[in-house]
């Protein structure tokens, strides 16, 4: 057997098998709301490793097929900008 | 079988009034939201928490508010801390004003004070403080996290079976009989009383019980960077610029900005507000021209004349209550409105008087409230 505590869902937070069920088991039935209490998809990899693997344990846990689990929004930008490229002007 | 509350919004005001009730006993409560919990202001909010306002009533409430934010803290396991308000000001003439305003607020029992730029740069460690004439710093202010306000009281209230329901999206209220039906995309739900706690969605449906309330959506903007270790505690406002910047628990860096908006209008992600939140941000902070940006997103103020929220049972409509138009503070007010919306709901009076000040029939009589710290 696996141990849920061991098996590491999302690198950028650091957030196990274990985290993810035990959320579920408590009603956060919703990638949206797992999104926030786990902060998955909120690191710098904005959830391109991490989601889809959530979104097959809730699948299974609700019984439902993967793709009627709605996925979060994604927000701008696609990858990550600096704030100079905004500023404009001179560093400093 | 009716239910003996519905709650319209399962935003921090909805959740937050739930809690109270069951707190004490009141069960039987059903709570449905359009979208998913959290969805409307409640996640997008910068997660300030002042007392620090220009109006009796705001201060009141929030003094209350700051009570219950450790208490609330230590059960649910949110995150607060009081980490302070920074304002910056460049201008003589903002100087006068909070000269006032520190006035009336220590009056008030709120311990602000006017500071010097050299005490900024000690609050705010690498800021170029160049342009700052003197800060207000409100130690009692700070922040707590949006997101376990939400995640956290749901739970707490799923394990108390409260009943809460997502996707699902209330269109109208009626009357039936001594209680009321709310009409859904799953079907008329039954309930003794309703509380309209929908954020920007009250106004339209308190209109189908014939409620008119002058609530207004103003579209607002904010972003978060990549997460460092802490380097300045406060929320600093920049006052000129109605711009502000937060580091949140998690290490990131939260700016909102104020750019020009129409009331009423679909909330779009524009340039503009990029624009002028790296320019005001990068100024006092350089550093922060390196960092990233990670997300950014729209919401809604949802303003009344008077910037002050409406919160109640509805005059002439025994059953309804309404908790809207927060015009941008109601995720700090909201352990306050939950503990006074219990209190309406069970059928006293609110503990601090001042709500009563609040009821939505003020804009009929004519007894609009004055307030002017408003920002981003
Ligand atoms: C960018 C930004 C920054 C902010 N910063 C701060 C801050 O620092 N401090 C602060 O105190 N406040 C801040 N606010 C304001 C704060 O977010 C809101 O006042 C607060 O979240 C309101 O909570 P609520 O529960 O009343 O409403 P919401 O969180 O908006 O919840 C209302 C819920 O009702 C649901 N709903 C709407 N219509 C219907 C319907 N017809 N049927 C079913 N459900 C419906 C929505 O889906 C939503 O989930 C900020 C807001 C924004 C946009």
């Amino acid at each position: 057997m696996l141990d849920a505590k061991k098996v590491i869902v999302c690198r950028c937070e650091d957030v196990t098998l274990y985290d993810v069920e035990k959320a579920i088991d408590e009603g956060l039935t919703d990638l949206e709301l797992l999104k926030r209490k786990l902060r998955i998809g909120m690191g710098p990899c904005q959830g391109s490793g991490c989601l889809l693997l959530v979104a097959s344990v809730l699948a299974r846990k609700k019984r439902t097929p993967v793709s009627e689990v709605p996925l979060p929004v994604s927000r701008p930008p696609i990858t990550p900008v600096q704030l100079k490229f905004f500023a404009g002007g001179k560093s400093g | 079988m009716a239910k003996r509350l519905i709650v319209v919004g399962a935003g921090v005001t909805g959740l937050m009034t739930a809690k109270f009730l069951v707190d004490r006993g009141f069960s039987d409560i059903l709570v449905i939201d359009r979208k998913y919990p959290g969805s409307g202001g409640s996640f997008r909010c910068a997660t300030g928490v002042r007392a620090s306002f220009t109006s009796r009533e705001h201060i009141k409430v929030m003094l209350r508010a700051i009570d219950l934010w450790p208490k609330l803290s230590k059960e649910l396991g949110i995150k607060y801390s009081r980490d302070g308000y920074l304002w910056l000001l460049s201008r003589d003439r903002d100087v006068e004003f909070f000269r006032e305003a520190v006035k009336f607020q220590n009056s008030l029992g709120v311990p602000t004070r006017l500071v010097t730029p050299e005490e900024v740069r000690e609050l705010a460690p690498t800021i170029n403080a160049s342009s700052v004439v003197a800060a207000v710093y409100d130690p009692i202010a700070g922040k707590a996290s949006c997101f376990d306000s939400v995640t956290n009281t749901l739970t707490h209230l799923l394990a108390r079976g409260v009943e809460v329901k997502w996707g699902v999206e209330a269109r109208k209220i009626a009357r039936e009989g001594r209680g009321f039906v709310v009409e859904t995309n799953i079907g008329s739900l039954r309930a003794d009383s309703v509380l309209v706690a929908a954020g920007d969605g009250s106004r339209r449906l308190l209109e189908t019980l014939g409620v008119d309330l002058p609530i207004r959506s103003l579209p607002k903007h904010a972003l978060v960077t990549e997460a460092f270790r802490p380097v300045f505690k406060p929320l600093i406002i920049d006052w000129a610029t109605s711009s502000y910047i937060v580091q949140l628990f998690n290490g990131n860096f939260y700016i909102g900005a104020d750019i020009p908006e129409v009331y009423d209008t679909v909330a779009k992600v524009k340039l503009e507000f990029l624009r002028k939140a790296a320019r005001v941000w990068t100024s006092y902070f350089p550093w922060l021209r390196e960092v990233y940006v990670l997300r950014y997103w729209t919401g809604y103020y949802d303003m009344t004349p008077d910037h002050h929220p409406v919160i109640g049972p509805v005059e002439g409509l025994e059953g309804v209550y309404v908790a809207a138009g927060f015009s941008g503070h109601g995720f700090m007010m909201a352990p306050a409105v939950g503990e006074a919306l219990a209190s309406y709901i069970l059928g006293e009076r609110p503990l601090v008087p001042e709500f009563e000040r609040l009821s939505p029939g003020r804009f009929a009589r004519g007894e609009l409230i004055k307030e002017i710290a408003v920002f981003g």
